[in-house]
């Protein structure tokens, strides 16, 4: 092999294969994904979010709290996370046609989120939490997004609103036309 | 360790000074990344010990300083470190002089300095949520011109070679130099500028993550290793018949491997058995490469004078990380253990075996070999070699050792909390600064007059 446009077309073919045949046909196959019901006439689904709660993906990703978080329920056969009580169905495809930047994460430091806001009983619980966060978890603490009031109150700054929002809008709780919530 | 590293070498080659400047540069640069990033390093794993550590401000919350090490040390140690490396090994091998050193210089400097920009803003937290691409997006337009500018020399030189005899090293640095400014321009077009539907994005991701670990820096690393055994054992590659297999099934099968990190998503099935397969058919190229490096290697007591050779030590430790990587590699991405060692600690040994037990090895050995050719002096002390060498082997050692053992008890359920790996991290940063004294005291020995001498 001497010859560099030789080398050039070779090295090409190679990166152009797996292009078309991961990426391409992934497009082909997931490209047009929208919401759709779980059933014939029923709403749909993913359910659209909310405008603080996108703001808060913004803070989420801003903190990197992806480098200790996944947000992937794996099927049964694959993984123990249902059992763990990450979520009642694994995650599908559908989940995530709305989310403008998509968070899987590869790193379960701390627990999987897919499901965290049906987990939580309030954004009360949350923001206490972010704050102080329970004995025994390797979370730090984020006191540094709350502020104290005149009256000696702590106050969550916009940025510990909007990040609370997004955490409880995080749920797995529908149907999908690929996972359904009995199963 | 042999002495011939620390020889006295005051003039360079007509070759070695034609690429001398940039390479001093990108060596100087990537030294400069690797100290801070083993810096950050530390932080991060007294963290995971300590979450109170660092804990009070924004700016140095575990997930920023994270990315920003990880970015540190693939675009601020390996690529510098391989722009280097590849330029000087291209040259070297096709004896081109090379006339352009200022543009190559344009470009690690506007790649300095855009990662310095990028680096700067992750801290500030604008950044993105992907591994490797967290870097705000306006970056990645002046990182590719920067990347043009610095890493296309090799190609160049090539294809004006005055010799006509090829190399298998320079197989592997064509393919690398081909394929990172492809995977680069492609995936910062479909993840942060146009960015594709939901968990393509994650696809996207993965196949550009696979490339860069396999097809540029791996890719370049195993260039070195075909460089250096045959030039400091004597002996020409065993089984050299196998190497343009070995080359066109590594290049064929590295890119289809990037599904088997996606095991378990919401990912159609086929796309991850793909993954699956292509991880075994990895095995392939692997087995060649093993043939072809321990087989010359080990010929008539090889091993042993290996060890003696400063350089040879360092690819060592380098060749036995990548067949050990392989292994794993395609025994864990097989569903069943797969389903174990997901998201736990497994994987961070797995990378680390990788880009550094193996790629940064391959760079500390070609720099010990490279930098007195290029700066006209020599290693200051044998001791910090020394230093350098069992502080990375034992960190490396160790680390392996934690992340991968513990990584297998998560996911068995035996442990549930994340190991720091704080031992290491001290390891790495104490090698890394008594590399960076020896190599600083090269880069800043005032260089002779011997730079238009002939002497080759």
């Amino acid at each position: 092999m001497k010859n560099i446009k030789l080398i050039f077309a070779g090295v090409l073919f190679t990166l152009s294969a797996s292009f078309i045949g991961i990426l391409l046909s992934g497009r082909v196959q997931l490209g047009s994904l929208g919401r759709a019901p779980a059933e014939e006439g029923g709403p749909l689904f993913p359910p659209r979010e909310p405008g603080l709660a996108i703001q808060g993906r913004q803070v989420y990703i801003s903190l990197g709290c992806v480098a200790c978080h996944t947000q992937q329920v794996r099927p049964a056969s694959q993984g123990n996370d249902i059992a763990k009580g990450y979520g009642p169905r694994h995650s599908v495809a559908r989940d995530y046609v709305l989310q403008p930047s998509v968070l899987l994460g590869s790193h379960r430091i701390g627990p999987d989120l897919a499901n965290y806001g049906a987990r939580v009983s309030s954004e009360n619980e949350i923001h206490s939490h972010l704050r102080s966060p329970k004995a025994g978890s390797a979370m730090p603490s984020y006191a540094f997004l709350y502020t104290t009031g005149k009256d000696g109150s702590v106050v969550p700054t916009e940025k510990a609103t909007a990040l609370v929002a997004y955490l409880k809008s995080l749920k797995i709780d529908y149907s999908s036309p690929e996972a359904k919530l009995n199963q | 360790m042999s002495q011939d590293s620390y020889r006295p070498s005051f003039t360079l080659s007509r070759v070695d000074a034609s690429v001398a400047q940039p390479v001093r540069l990108f060596f100087a640069s990537a030294f400069l990344w690797l100290i801070l990033a083993s810096i950050v390093s530390v932080i991060t794993a007294i963290q995971l010990k300590d979450n109170s550590f660092l804990g009070g401000c924004s700016l140095t919350t575990y997930g920023r300083l994270k990315a920003l090490e990880g970015n540190l040390f693939a675009y601020g140690w390996v690529t510098n470190a391989l722009f280097g490396l590849n330029l000087w090994l291209m040259s070297s091998l096709t004896r081109f002089e090379f006339k352009n050193a200022w543009l190559a210089n344009l470009g690690g400097v506007i790649w300095n300095l855009t990662l310095t920009y990028g680096a700067i803003q992750i801290v500030l937290g604008n950044m993105n949520g992907l591994s490797l691409l967290e870097m705000p997006k306006e970056v990645s337009l002046a990182s590719f011109v920067g990347f043009l500018l610095a890493a296309l020399w090799p190609a160049v030189a090539f294809s004006r070679r005055p010799t006509g005899h090829v190399y298998v090293s320079q197989w592997y640095i064509l393919g690398s130099t081909f394929v990172f400014p492809i995977t680069f321009a492609l995936t910062h077009l479909l993840v942060l500028w146009c960015p594709a539907q939901g968990v393509l994005q994650a696809l996207v991701h993965s196949w550009f993550y696979q490339n860069f670990h396999l097809l540029w820096f791996a890719s370049s690393a195993i260039a070195a290793v075909y460089y250096f055994i045959p030039k400091e054992s004597g002996r020409t590659v065993a089984a050299y018949y196998l190497s343009t297999v070995g080359f066109w099934t590594y290049f064929l099968f590295a890119s289809w491997t990037s599904p088997a990190s996606l095991l378990g998503s919401p990912l159609p099935l086929w796309i991850q058995s793909v993954g699956v397969v292509a991880s075994l058919l990895m095995l392939i190229p692997l087995v060649i490469l093993s043939i072809n490096f321990l087989g010359t290697l080990s010929w008539n007591r090889g091993l042993s004078q290996s060890w003696n050779n400063t350089t040879l030590r360092f690819v060592l430790v380098a060749i036995f990380a990548l067949i050990l990587w392989g292994a794993l590699f395609a025994v864990f991405s097989t569903r069943g253990f797969n389903a174990v060692v997901r998201f736990t600690s497994f994987n961070v040994g797995l990378e680390h075996l990788l880009s550094y037990s193996f790629v940064s090895f391959v760079i500390f050995g070609a720099t010990y070999f490279i930098l007195p050719k290029v700066t006209g002096s020599f290693w200051l002390s044998p001791k910090l070699v020394h230093l350098h060498f069992w502080s990375s082997a034992i960190g490396t050692v160790s680390l392996l050792v934690i992340t991968l053992v513990a990584g297998w008890q998560q996911g068995s359920g035996l442990r549930t909390d994340w190991p720091s790996g704080i031992f290491p991290a001290v390891l790495f940063l104490i090698g890394h600064i008594a590399f960076g004294i020896n190599a600083f005291g090269m880069l800043t020995a005032k260089l002779s007059s011997g730079h238009e001498s002939t002497h080759a």
